[in-house]
């Protein structure tokens, strides 16, 4: 045990799940409510579209809310490692939350063009949620005692948060791709299909990092 | 989807398009780029827009102006309200029968005659009054602005030897408009200044009068000219400014009750016509579609020749209107599509229930021609992943509703409402037995407030949030190896793993299938085959207890995936086809998210629980207000955020993951030629 107290190295996971979320959130709410204020400011009946995909990139810092409270009020008897690790991976997974900026940034763009390219928009701009969802899910693995070894017992849980955090950066770039892609679909509704399936790529990584925070977790090295 | 092709004796052709337009059966064909072949040109000249075409025109332009005017005469009272909104009373459907373009025309004339007749009077005198009342608010700014000096206004006007304008400048401008004009007329000038004021642009600026000789004028016209004078025009007044400014308000308030005098007469009007007329604009704009429509024919000297897309099922049906509606004077011929297929337009044909689902196929995009149509396959997956991820019985009630309002009320008038209430009325339903299951009840609100954890009764089946007595610490599922599924999330998780392996299953058959038609067995084995080979290899390894099974099939479906890649591109390829497993697995692991969204909902809704629970208990006195707007905004706000969240993962589910094994679209969508009748019916 690194402190006397496990709830200490909880509490800095809680802090770095919302603390790092919030601020991939906060960049990526800012792009798309920078775009919302341009598109409103153009047709002010928007104003609830703009809200609507501005809400998108804010779901990170709900999720590191989320870890946060379930660090520090539900699954206190976890191991201290695996929260600090939930809470990173949680945390800088988040970050994928400024790809979703700009992907939303520009299916707002284009829907402001076109109401009827709403849903295809949509769809791309939830894409860079993917690798939060990652995040999130490999927290809730260290969290609930799935599995019991030192791969969440000791400093490895930290492994498997950095892996799947780290990882889930690649969320910036598939927002990238996906705003690119939404471009392509507002003028060719066909290249949807050949738009998502180059804005999944980047995901690839994602789910590197999502493999090898599981492996950690399994212990499979010990 | 068939080709028709009819010949028709011109004097019965009218009617043919008519009898087609109302029955909506067919997407017309532009001969055009045909005609501009010279083979067919020889035989077949191009079509022009029929004849009543242009009076028809004439007519909407007439019944546009009186709609606009209707509608900015509208008063307040009868506009819509939210009530309005949520439910809207659909418009009274006219009967009507018209059998010709030319009994429409003379009908809409002598509509528009009555119309014109009760209105135009009202609405030549509304315009007149309009433009006076204006007038006069600018006279009145002037007046306002000249209330320091007490002088009659009839003086400040030109005499026989003095020019003499007022106006406003900018304060800041003035004292170098002085010394110019001092120096043009060698100081036989008089500037009177007003109190400096601000005007409604926000400038500070400052009244005067300047008096100067005749001689002068046209230099000290163009001196304040350059310096940013306003020039008031005040040459009918008399008096002073305040006399004057008494008289200009009594006369706009004439002018005000006179104009809504009008403005009432013409909503009496209004209410009498405005219905009608949304009738005729209909009736008009069919006509003129008719009239249009000739553009996509050819002609002879006595015939028209026609070509249009008719759906398999209707087609005979077609061939038998057409030749009624011509008396017989007419031959139609149905043929097989002699077009490319990305040319022949697809119509999405489904049973009523499963019908309004084709919005989320079509979003993606419509199916090609021959493809299979996907709108079926979705419905279950797409219902069962919303409930999954929504998760609570509570907010599946209230999805439910929502869904219904849309449904049955704002569906009324919006094909998309209607759709979308129908698909989240069905997901509420299920999100509903959803959270039944998983004992979610606005999360566990049950727990922190009436001290009841359902978890430890038999009521709900698994706790995404922990153990259950169903599946708990004491009770494991059951184990494998050294992984024991003795909680809540790993449970949901092994589910959402064992979901998407049977539904990513259901895409590669019907993606095989589809290969092994058009393509071949090489192709279907390398794309879909190998990873159907992989899921069965893992199904029959886990069920026998044999892992290195698994170890074997993807060894193997490795090294066909670099076979495969190397037959396409050499070494490097192949070397990229290894990484082709990675993506299978993304694919799997992708349904993961059915954990993470369902974790998301019950996770926030706790804390809203725990959140309010903390205000209540803490708070002395107004914490129990505080705590119930807690827990109303906190359960909206999650209820909208992953009701929103809900919806998307699971079309990307199906739009990534399912379609992406065999569905591509692309098709071009059937879009008949079908007159659009909101406010009209017709009866024979």
């Amino acid at each position: 045990m690194v402190f006397e107290n496990p709830l200490l190295l909880g509490a800095l996971g809680a802090g770095l799940a919302v603390g790092i979320a919030g601020l991939g959130s906060g960049i990526g709410a800012g792009i798309a409510g920078a775009s919302g204020a341009g598109v409103i400011a153009e047709d002010p009946s928007k104003f609830g579209t703009a809200i609507v995909f501005q809400a998108l990139p804010q779901t990170q810092g709900l999720y590191g809310f989320l870890v946060a409270i379930l660090i520090l009020f539900v699954f206190k008897s976890a191991p201290e490692w695996a929260m600090l690790g939930a809470g990173v991976a949680t945390g800088l997974a988040g970050l994928s939350a400024i790809g979703q900026g700009i992907a939303s940034s520009a299916g707002l763009g284009a829907v402001a063009e076109d109401d009827g390219i709403f849903g295809k928009a949509m769809v791309f701009s939830v894409l860079p949620e993917t690798q939060a969802i990652y995040g999130l899910l490999v927290a809730i693995l260290l969290l609930v005692g799935v599995f019991s070894g030192e791969g969440v017992a000791t400093i490895a849980a930290l492994g498997a948060g950095l892996a799947v955090g780290f990882a889930g950066l690649s969320g910036i770039g598939q927002g990238i791709t996906a705003a690119g892609a939404i471009g392509a679909t507002a003028r060719d509704p066909d290249a949807m299909g050949k738009g998502l399936v180059l804005a999944v790529m980047p995901e690839t990584f994602a789910i590197f990092g999502l493999l090898i925070a599981i492996l950690i977790m399994l212990g499979i090295m010990f | 989807m068939k080709k028709l092709r009819a010949v028709i004796l011109d004097e019965k052709m009218d009617s043919v398009i008519r009898e087609l337009h109302e029955k909506g059966m067919v997407e017309l064909y532009d001969l055009t780029p045909k005609l501009e072949d010279p083979e067919w040109g020889a035989l077949i000249s191009h079509s022009t827009p029929a004849r009543y075409g242009r009076d028809v025109s004439a007519l909407l332009i007439k019944t546009n102006r009186f709609l606009d005017l209707f509608d900015n005469v509208k008063l307040e009272d009868n506009k819509g309200g939210l009530k309005d909104l949520l439910n809207p009373t659909l418009p009274e459907k006219k009967k009507v029968s018209f059998q010709s373009a030319e009994e429409v025309i003379s009908h809409g004339k002598s509509i528009l005659e009555k119309v014109e007749d009760e209105a135009m009077e009202y609405s030549h005198r509304l315009n007149e009054l309009e433009g006076k009342k204006n007038n006069l608010q600018q006279l009145k700014k002037y007046v306002e602005y000249l209330l320091d000096f007490d002088i009659d206004l009839k003086y400040i006007r030109d005499g026989p030897y003095t020019y003499i304008v007022v106006g406003l400048i900018p304060e800041d401008k003035i004292s170098n408009l002085k010394k110019e004009i001092s120096n043009i007329t060698e100081d036989y000038f008089e500037i009177i200044e007003g109190k400096p004021l601000t005007t409604e642009d926000g400038e500070r600026k400052i009244p005067v009068i300047v008096v100067t000789l005749k001689e002068y004028m046209d230099q000290v016209g163009a001196e304040l000219r350059k310096w940013g004078f306003e020039k008031f025009d005040l040459s009918n007044l008399e008096g002073t400014p305040k006399e004057n400014l008494d008289k200009i308000n009594r006369e706009i308030s004439n002018c005000e009750s006179e104009i809504n005098n009008i403005l009432n007469k013409l909503n009496d009007i209004s209410k009498k016509w405005y219905s009608e007329l949304l009738a005729l604009h209909e009736l008009l704009e069919i006509e003129k579609e008719r009239a249009e429509s000739y553009l996509y024919f050819g002609r002879t000297e006595r015939t028209y020749l026609l070509e249009a897309w008719v759906p398999a099922k209707y087609a005979n049906k077609v061939k038998e209107d057409i030749e009624r509606a011509s008396d017989g004077y007419s031959v139609v011929e149905i043929d097989n599509p002699d077009e490319p297929e990305e040319k022949i337009p697809v119509m999405l044909d489904n049973p009523k229930p499963v019908k309004p689902f084709e919005m989320l196929t079509e979003m993606f995009a419509p199916p090609k021609y021959n493809e299979v149509d996907p709108t079926l396959l979705i419905v279950p997956g797409f219902l069962m992943f919303y409930g999954i991820m929504l998760t609570d019985a509570i907010y599946g009630l209230l999805l439910t509703l929502a869904g219904l309002l849309l449904w049955k009320r704002l569906g009324k008038v919006s094909e998309g409402a209607y759709n979308l209430g129908y698909i989240l009325t069905l997901a509420g339903i299920i999100t509903v037995i959803a959270g039944i299951l998983t004992g979610g009840y606005l999360g566990d609100f049950l727990k922190q407030f009436l001290g009841f954890d359902i978890y430890n009764t038999y009521y709900a089946l698994v706790n995404p949030l922990g153990d259950s007595l169903f599946i708990g610490e004491s009770n494991p599922l059951f184990n494998f190896g050294s992984i024991s599924v003795n909680n809540g999330p790993i449970a949901i998780l092994l589910f959402s793993i064992v979901v998407g392996i049977i539904h990513l299953f259901i895409g590669l058959s019907l993606g095989f299938k589809e290969s092994l038609e058009k393509k071949g067995f090489k192709e279907a084995f390398l794309n879909q085959g190998i990873w159907l080979f992989l899921i069965l290899a893992i199904v029959i390894g886990l069920a026998i207890g044999m892992p290195s099974i698994i170890g074997v099939a993807v060894g193997i479906v490795i090294l066909l995936c670099m076979i495969k890649g190397y037959m396409s591109g050499g070494i490097l390829d192949a070397g990229l086809g290894a990484m082709d497993i990675t993506g299978f697995l993304g694919n799997v692991l992708s349904y993961a998210r059915l954990l993470a969204l369902c974790l998301a909902t019950s996770g926030l809704a706790m804390a809203v629980n725990i959140m309010a629970k903390l205000l209540g208990d803490s708070v002395p006195v107004i914490g129990i207000v505080l705590a119930i707007i807690m827990l109303l905004l906190g359960h909206i706000f999650n209820f909208v955020m992953n009701g929103l969240g809900s919806f998307i993962h699971s079309l990307r589910l199906h739009y990534v993951e399912f379609f992406g094994q065999f569905y591509e679209g692309g098709g071009k969508k059937f879009d008949p030629f079908k007159a659009k009748r909101e406010y009209t019916d017709v009866t024979n």
